[in-house]
């Protein structure tokens, strides 16, 4: 490699990591206008994902999910192996990396990272995903440079674990630990001096409400096909504005060059100016979003007699399914998603390609199957087309509806309409979202909802936070002891099957057979999932949007720009 | 004194407006949440004289229109379907005031034709009708806000004025609070205290009567200044004399003095809380779907994808103007009344 | 007047108590707290929510968390923001600087702009100018912020000559003070603008109305009668004599510099309290909020105190009764 050795003796050392995407050239900065600032450089208590979506830029993990192919892939680590039982991976790390203040990494801190991870006294929401039907990985040092990782039982997605758990730089985060002080360290007004990670970039300046600037981080650890370091990128810019119609309006100007999480209205308007203002905008298809309509089956509502005589209702399959029938899906993609979305029987949507379980198709609407359905279940139309269930009475009932979200009140609306012509009357109820998923989580008091989760991972398994009947969010009915219902307990089953089945070929038809039951019993009414919607200057080189989360700039480390800057 | 010719026209058209609104039923063509849609974002029809062929007709039509294949936002006139606008049509049933129920409207065309004078909105609900519609919500509710912040103000700035001292000083300083503190922000959760299954137009108008009532700062604050300067005023210093109460003068003299103050407030107050609904449906706050109101036809036209591509969604945003223009003029006569009496 | 002032000093502080714990009992009245959406995170379990409620202290009775807010604000902390890991006077400073940057400059500008104008239009009374003016005020005052800031956004990407939002440019951190004051001049002329067209309308009627009124009366009637030249009579006579309504308004509109421009910095992305506190209420970020809102509450104690000098230095009847 003698364009290596040009380069210095101290690179040919280096464990790096060869990045396979298109070689580009060094220089420029890169603009992205974000919602709100990050919170908080600390990894340990991050939660949003503003917050999340900036530190990974300057932060690294071991073994990273590349969000194009949704697949594993080494990061700091060079290569593992795993014991035949799945239980134990032993990890080997790349030597001579080097954190972005110079200090040198080792298994070390790896150690200490963990360490602080699963701590109790430190509450790091990590600590939960490191944590295995109740049982924390354990993890221990073998050499400076080889970790072995311990997971309490066999465990499918155990190389997803690692995903976006970031290794933290000991030599300055010790002492902070000791002091039980970690949670406070790294705010957004800590000096960037005293910061450090592995990442792509590191932090230049803060400016309070406005932007935060993180500049290239000189000791990244990979290169790309010429052997030259990553990322091209001078600098990355990450600037407030609060709403989406004024992010467009910066995109449109060029005062920002990528764009996400954009409306399929606000997509049309800007496609036919993809030329004339020099961006392209993608259609990466359906995302991880599902969007659906949910009835409370909650057991705990005798203090809420009106609810409580709804769910007779509510708890009979063939009313979900005439619920499911009556709805226009396709008229939900075509007037709110514009024709960029995807009807859905499940919340795995088509975009999920490893999972997706093609053989159940969206239900297509139709009156008379849902009228048929209704009927089985004794319930009759009064004059006016009104529907009454046996005892006579009205079916009718509220519809709750975040009002942050434009597009799923959009969808409350459509469905409203749909169930009118079925007899139902439907009130949509728009609620700030905090006090309505109070409402789903605590008081249990809404009849019907609509809301849209985003699935964090292509893999089933973080699935089970939400099927499993005694998971926390297992929104529908909460604080089972024991499943409610025998599909709720062969969910289960199912579940906790393809959690340890290492086989690809058959998790996959464990995970078709939990989609099939969800289909049939619509706990949730699934709906619509929207097309992940992004842009971003043409001259952007190695722009590869995911379905994932921080859709645009995953791979920030290898943007580069194909003009150089000033001639642009 | 004879009203001056500007009270008059105004007055005149506030109750004409009024009664047009009260009316959207039959004056309206099409219910406010009847959804074609094949039609969403569809421009205002056209209304002809001439037909394809230049050929004129005295009674005004319409042709059939089509979503072109292409978009879903470009439409056709198809020239062999003319459909003539037609008076007393049936159509989508209403009630007016709760009492009259009917299915003729004064206007319309026979399906399937569509009549949207000012085109339709995303999920192709005719916006002049939900304008209509609309109306009905916006200005009862600007009615309902102002008059419980000028109750109330009443209330408190009367006995304030009136009894002075301590008490007075306690109301203007808890008056003060309630200037203060910016409301809107904070009455984002307000809907989540109110039961579930009431109606939305009945929350939206708790919501209201909320935000008028936390907003009795400032009329108290006038009420009082009123009351003040009138309690030192020869007749009620004489009535005190002759060993009137309190509460007898508060109701016989100074109630009466400050009406017209009031109905100068009511009459500034409406606009401001018709407009308060744009806020607060820009903040998720506004009247439920699927009912309509100028608020909310507002603010669903102040987004950036609409204002660029569907320039009728900002006729609705015209409606309150010459309603604002006819109060504004209502509380300046007023004004000047009051100011030649007191 | 010194015991005056003292006693106003006194109404103040009374005040921002008041504030502070209205603002207390209403977020506790409110569903839902800072945590309620990480419980929607599935991959954060309960106990580690319990934890950190409790290492927020949420858990903890009010009248406990309000003395604890209290003694913080006593040291200029005025509490922590959950979100931030700050505190929220350090949150807050920079954004409100940047809030008066703007708001300072848009009230000059619209009393530079109001009240001329306001005394020519009085002056012109029942004329067609008079009635233009009330259709065109009225047009206005039907304008929502939201949309008059969407509207200047727009202008701005059209023409291509005034920055899309936001307070610098992205180029600006090498730059002389010079070409940075430039800069953020040219990016202040948009929402500027936007607020003078926003908060100018209701000035305009005012100065109108009350000098119409001055206009009126006999002396005003009796000295157009004997010839006095009309520029000089509306502007050294009228003026002066319809000066205190419109100092008490000037006073007001003082006291709403930290909060007249809350949704135009939303739209237009500048770094103000708006964006900040919006989050923050949408969040349940509770001091924040309150440290937002006990801001503009000093503006508001310190422009109606302002009111009041003015008026006293303007009034010799005042003077006498203080």
């Amino acid at each position: 490699m003698p364009s290596l050795l040009a380069g210095g003796r101290a690179i040919a050392q280096e464990d790096f990591l060869r990045a396979t995407s298109e070689p580009g050239t060094r220089g420029g900065k890169l603009v992205i206008a974000q919602r709100s600032e990050p919170r908080t450089f600390n990894p340990v208590v991050a939660i949003d994902q503003n917050s999340l979506g900036v530190n990974a830029r300057m932060m690294a993990d071991l073994i990273h999910i590349n969000r194009a192919t949704q697949k594993t892939e080494p990061a700091l680590a060079k290569s593992w192996s795993v014991s035949k039982n799945g239980t134990q991976f032993t990890v080997k790390l790349r030597r001579g990396l080097r954190f972005s203040d110079g200090a040198p990494f080792d298994a070390d801190d790896v150690v200490f990272s963990f360490k602080i991870y699963l701590d109790e006294q430190v509450h790091s929401p990590q600590r939960d995903l490191l944590t295995i039907s109740g049982k924390p990985i354990t993890l221990q040092k073998i050499d400076a440079f080889t970790v072995r990782f311990t997971f309490p039982a066999p465990y499918s997605a155990a190389e997803r674990v690692f995903d976006g758990v970031a290794i933290l730089p000991r030599h300055l985060l010790e002492k902070d630990y000791q002091e039980g002080k970690i949670n406070q360290v790294w705010t957004l007004s800590t000096p960037p001096e005293k910061m450090a990670g592995l990442g792509a970039f590191r932090l230049k300046q803060v400016v309070p409400g406005d932007r935060i600037v993180l500049e290239r981080n000189p000791n990244y650890w990979k290169i790309d096909a010429k052997g030259q370091r990553l990322p091209y990128l001078d600098e990355l810019m990450f600037v407030v504005v609060p709403t989406q119609d004024a992010q467009v309006i910066r995109f449109q100007a060029g005062d920002s060059q990528l764009i996400s999480g954009l409306s399929a209205d606000n997509f049309a308007v800007l496609e036919p100016e993809q030329k004339a203002r020099r961006f392209k905008l993608y259609d990466a298809g359906p995302g991880l979003e599902y969007n659906f309509l949910m009835f409370n089956l909650n057991d705990d509502t005798d203090r809420l007699p009106e609810i409580a005589r709804k769910q007779k209702w509510f708890r009979d399959v063939r009313f979900r399914q005439a619920v499911s029938a009556a709805i226009d899906r396709a008229g939900i993609v075509r007037l709110v998603y514009r024709n960029r979305g995807a009807a859905i029987a499940t919340h795995v949507s088509p975009g999920n390609k490893a999972w997706f379980n093609s053989s159940i198709p969206a239900p297509a609407r139709s009156l008379p199957k849902a009228r048929e359905l209704l009927q089985a279940a004794g319930f009759s139309w009064k004059a006016g087309n009104a529907l009454v269930d046996s005892s006579g009475q009205p079916v009718e009932f509220t519809i709750l509806v975040s009002s942050s979200n434009t597009q799923r009140g959009q969808i409350a609306t459509l469905v409203q309409e749909d169930l009118k012509a079925i007899g139902i009357a439907a009130h949509v109820v728009p609620m700030e979202s905090r006090s309505a998923n109070d409402r789903v989580l605590n008081s249990h008091d809404f009849e019907a909802i609509v809301m849209g989760l985003v699935s964090g991972d292509a893999d089933p398994t973080p699935d089970m936070n939400i099927l499993m009947s005694n998971a926390q969010t297992h929104l529908w009915h909460l604080g089972q002891k024991a499943p409610a219902t025998p599909w709720e307990a062969e969910l289960d089953r199912l579940m906790q099957q393809q959690l340890v089945t290492l086989n690809y070929q058959q998790r996959k038809k464990i995970y078709d057979r939990v989609q099939e039951v969800l289909a049939q019993q619509l706990p949730m009414v699934y709906l619509a999932s929207p097309n992940i919607l992004v842009g971003a200057q043409e001259d952007l080189g190695n722009f590869r949007p995911a379905i994932i989360e921080q859709y645009t700039f995953w791979n920030a480390d290898e943007l580069f720009w194909h003009t150089p800057a000033g001639k642009r | 004194m004879k009203a001056p010719f500007k009270f008059t026209w105004a007055l005149w058209f506030l109750l004409a407006i009024h009664a047009v609104v009260a009316l959207a039923g039959f004056v309206a063509p099409y219910s406010y949440e009847t959804q074609e849609r094949e039609h969403p974002y569809a421009p205002p029809t056209r209304v002809h004289f001439f037909d394809c062929q230049g050929k004129f007709h005295l009674r005004p039509f319409v042709y059939v229109t089509q979503s072109a294949v292409s978009g879903p936002n470009d439409y056709t006139q198809d020239c062999s379907q003319p459909a003539r606008i037609e008076f007393f049509t049936p159509g989508d049933g209403y009630s007016i005031l709760g009492m009259f129920h009917s299915t003729r409207h004064l206007f319309g065309v026979q399906a399937p034709a569509n009549l949207f004078l000012l085109g339709t909105d995303g999920f192709g609900r005719d916006q002049f009708s939900r304008l209509l519609y609309g109306g009905q919500v916006s200005l009862f509710a600007g009615f309902v806000a102002a008059s419980f912040s000028v109750i109330t103000g009443l209330l408190l700035g009367g006995i304030a004025g009136m009894y002075g001292g301590r008490i007075d000083d306690v109301a203007m300083r808890v008056a003060e609070v309630f200037i203060t503190i910016p409301w809107f922000y904070l009455l984002i959760a307000v809907r989540a205290f109110l039961p579930l299954q009431i109606s939305p137009v009945a929350a939206f108008l708790l919501v209201v009567a909320v935000i008028g009532m936390v907003g009795w700062g400032r009329p108290a604050r006038l009420v009082r200044g009123v009351v003040l300067s009138a309690r030192e005023r020869n007749f009620v210093l004489a009535a005190r004399g002759f060993g009137a109460s309190n509460a007898y003068l508060l109701r016989r003299h100074l109630m009466p003095l400050t009406f017209r103050v009031l109905l100068t407030q009511m009459a500034v107050l409406i606009p401001q809380f018709i407009l308060a609904e744009v806020i607060l449906s820009f903040l998720g706050l506004g009247i439920g779907e699927p009912f309509p109101s100028w608020g909310n036809m507002l603010a669903h036209a102040q987004q950036y994808h609409v204002l660029v591509s569907y320039w009728w969604m900002l006729l609705p945003g015209l409606a309150p103007v010459p309603v604002f223009l006819a109060y504004h003029s209502l509380a300046e006569t007023l004004q000047e009344r009051v100011k030649s009496n007191i | 007047m010194i015991r005056y002032f003292a006693r106003r000093a006194g109404h103040g502080l009374l005040l921002l108590f008041g504030v502070s714990i209205l603002l207390f009992v209403l977020f506790q009245a409110s569903p839902g707290d800072f945590l309620s959406e990480v419980k929607l995170n599935s991959q954060i379990s309960p106990t580690t929510v319990a934890q950190l409620r409790a290492q927020y202290g949420l858990d903890q009775p009010l009248p406990v968390r309000y003395w604890k807010w209290v003694k913080s604000s006593a040291q200029g902390e005025f509490g922590y923001s959950f979100a931030y890991n700050a505190s929220a006077a350090s949150l807050l400073w920079p954004r409100a600087r940047n809030t008066l940057v703007l708001s300072v400059p848009a009230l000059v500008i619209s009393w530079l702009i109001a009240v001329p104008l306001g005394v020519l239009v009085a002056g012109w009374k029942g004329s067609w100018v008079d009635r233009l003016f009330s259709g065109g005020t009225s047009a206005l005052l039907a304008l929502p912020d939201v949309l008059i800031a969407l509207l200047a956004l727009l202008i701005a990407l059209k023409t291509g000559i005034f920055p899309v939002g936001g307070m610098t440019s992205v180029n600006t951190q090498d730059q002389s003070t010079w070409a940075w004051l430039r800069d953020l001049g040219w990016h202040m002329v948009l929402p500027v603008a936007a607020l003078v067209i926003g908060s100018l309308t209701m000035i305009l009627r005012h100065v109108r109305a009350s000098v119409g009124e001055v206009l009126e009366s006999s002396y005003m009637r009796a000295a157009q009668g004997h010839g006095l030249p009309r520029l000089k009579l509306l502007f050294c006579h009228a003026l002066p004599a319809a000066a205190n309504p419109l100092i008490s308004l000037f006073g007001l509109s003082v006291a709403l510099l930290l909060s007249v421009s809350l949704l135009i910095e939303v739209v237009m992305g500048w770094p103000g309290i708006g964006p900040l506190l919006l989050e923050a209420i949408l969040a349940r970020d509770l001091f924040v909020v309150i440290g937002a809102v006990m801001l503009s509450t000093l503006f508001l104690i310190g422009g109606n105190l302002l009111g009041d000098v003015l008026l006293y230095a303007f009034d010799p009847r005042i003077r006498r009764q203080a």
